[in-house]
């Protein structure tokens, strides 16, 4: 069984917000929901200053601090390492939210759902079909899921995750700079595989322990 | 900018800074809003009654006083459970929260509340119910319900202020503290002088360990780490600074500590005994507030 990972070359990476719009887009996420963010800072005093770009998703972290703290089993991380939510088990307590030391959970409550792309005009034809193609279920916690649906269902049709788009996160096929890569960590000859080891590629925030899938390289 | 533009920013940015934006995410070191925020007002207040109502259980132990047990017993599972059933996002699933004792602190909490509801049922029903045996187990099982809410917060790594060593002991002393003044002006109400009086020695000493434990946690947490230390500055800052002055700093410390002067040796009287309780109450829950509210993870880059 694979474990699934990915690679992020902040080097590569132009801030085009590719990644949040398509994930935005593959989910039906409405206004103020990203399972993408792109987080831009900056490190040093003028002139020495350097610009700081880091794609952020779930970490899908293999000792997940979410995983943990859920009291009823709803996250969960699956045999491929991806760290999911069974929606039906979810109580809403937001304890998975708080321990996450990357906050990229988001609670789906009345506020979020009813929220409009174009306040006091109703919701347009795609909010619409979202919500019944991609139905979130209200009072539960939500996050990146690293497509799993397209990952289950390529792989189910002979493909590769990571090599063919579809079996691929949506995130890694929009990067105009292939700053993502996607691919299996426990296959030593993996190009993911390859890049961690070549390019040391760092987790961020090691030191919570939670072991990250997700590598930045630049 | 038309209206509809404008309702669109507000939307996606609100003015009150609650809106995510995907840039400025965890850049800098960012408050916890999900337990305190909202409906996390009731996540707050759940924590409250429940450990001040085994709190109170607790101290009626040492006195095998039923209508304190009755009480402190309501007060933890009635108001304590009725709130925090209205936090749940899906509060028919609640039971689903017994399934991961082995890791979830939360889960083992509720196990906890469980085994007290019933045993302390039990207690309150058998007439022997006052032996050395249950007694201790109740006890124990106080405790660990008074350190419930911190014991939580305090493995989330992610939030320094909350990882303190000291959070725990403020808890238990907090629950005691407060559950002991209630208890207090439950024998003003019935009457009972002698032992009124006899409480304040008691009042005396979890007031100064109460004080204490306040102190290190604020000398602690400033001196933990850069993060920990922005969650002390935020309790000064803005509209914090209100209640951790008039909250924390008359409330919870000047008041009882000059009613704790004035009934000095046992010279109690049931007005100041009110006020004192009254006082406690709206002090801890301010202290309680404040380390709920200004909790801020570590920045990511």
């Amino acid at each position: 069984m694979p474990r699934w990972g990915m690679v992020i070359d902040v080097k590569r990476c132009i801030a085009c917000w590719g990644c949040t719009i398509a994930c935005k887009e593959e989910h039906f996420l409405p206004p103020g929901v990203f399972f993408n963010r792109v987080l831009i800072g900056e490190t040093g005093k003028f002139p020495t200053s350097s610009k700081l770009i880091y794609p952020i998703l779930c970490n899908h972290c293999e000792d997940a601090a979410c995983v943990e703290a859920c009291p009823t089993g709803a996250t969960y991380v699956r045999e491929d390492g991806i760290v999911a939510i069974d929606e039906s088990k979810c109580v809403g307590c937001r304890a998975c939210m708080i321990a996450c030391p990357y906050q990229q959970r988001t609670y789906y409550d009345e506020k979020a759902k009813n929220q409009e792309y174009f306040p006091g005009q109703g919701k347009t034809e795609m909010e619409v079909i979202g919500e019944k193609l991609y139905p979130f279920t209200l009072g539960t916690v939500i996050k990146c899921n690293f497509c799993s649906e397209r990952i289950d269902d390529g792989m189910k049709k002979g493909l590769t995750p990571g090599k063919d788009e579809d079996a691929t996160p949506a995130c890694v096929n929009i990067c105009p700079v292939g700053a993502r890569v996607f691919g299996d960590l426990d296959d030593p000859n993996s190009e993911i595989n390859r890049l961690i080891m070549e390019k040391k590629g760092k987790q961020l925030r090691k030191e919570f322990g939670t072991e990250p899938a997700v590598y930045y390289i630049d | 900018m038309n209206d509809n533009h404008q309702n669109l920013v507000e939307t996606m940015f609100p003015s009150d800074g609650s809106g995510i934006k995907p840039y400025e995410w965890m850049i800098s070191p960012t408050r916890q809003r999900q337990w305190i925020d909202d409906k996390g007002v009731f996540l707050w207040l759940a924590f409250f009654f429940s450990e001040i109502g085994a709190g109170m259980y607790f101290m009626s132990l040492f006195y095998s006083f039923r209508p304190g047990i009755v009480i402190g017993w309501l007060i933890t599972l009635v108001l304590g459970g009725i709130i925090h059933m209205l936090y749940l996002g899906n509060p028919k699933r609640a039971w689903r929260m017994l399934m991961r004792p082995n890791t979830s602190e939360l889960s083992r909490g509720i196990w906890i509340i469980g085994v007290f509801a019933v045993l302390g049922f039990l207690q309150i029903i058998i007439p022997g119910g006052f032996n050395m045996v249950f007694n201790f187990i109740m006890g124990i099982l106080c405790l660990l319900i008074i350190s419930h809410g911190f014991a939580t917060m305090n493995v989330i790594r992610a939030l320094p202020a909350w990882s303190s060593t000291i959070v725990l002991p403020l808890s238990l002393i907090s629950g005691i503290w407060v559950g002991q003044q209630l208890l207090q002006f439950v024998f003003v109400l019935s009457g009972n002088s002698a032992m009124v009086s006899g409480m304040e020695v008691w009042s005396a000493t979890f007031f100064l360990i109460y004080f204490l434990c306040i102190g290190l946690y604020a000398w602690g947490t400033w001196h933990m780490s850069d993060v920990a230390k922005m969650s002390i500055r935020k309790m000064l800052e803005g509209d914090l600074k209100r209640i951790t002055l008039i909250g924390v700093g008359v409330l919870a410390v000047l008041v009882p500590l000059i009613f704790t002067l004035i009934m000095w040796g046992g010279n109690t009287n049931g007005f100041l005994v009110f006020l004192r309780l009254a006082s406690v109450l709206a002090g801890d829950l301010a202290i309680r507030y404040l380390i709920m509210k200004t909790a801020v993870y570590n920045p990511l880059l």
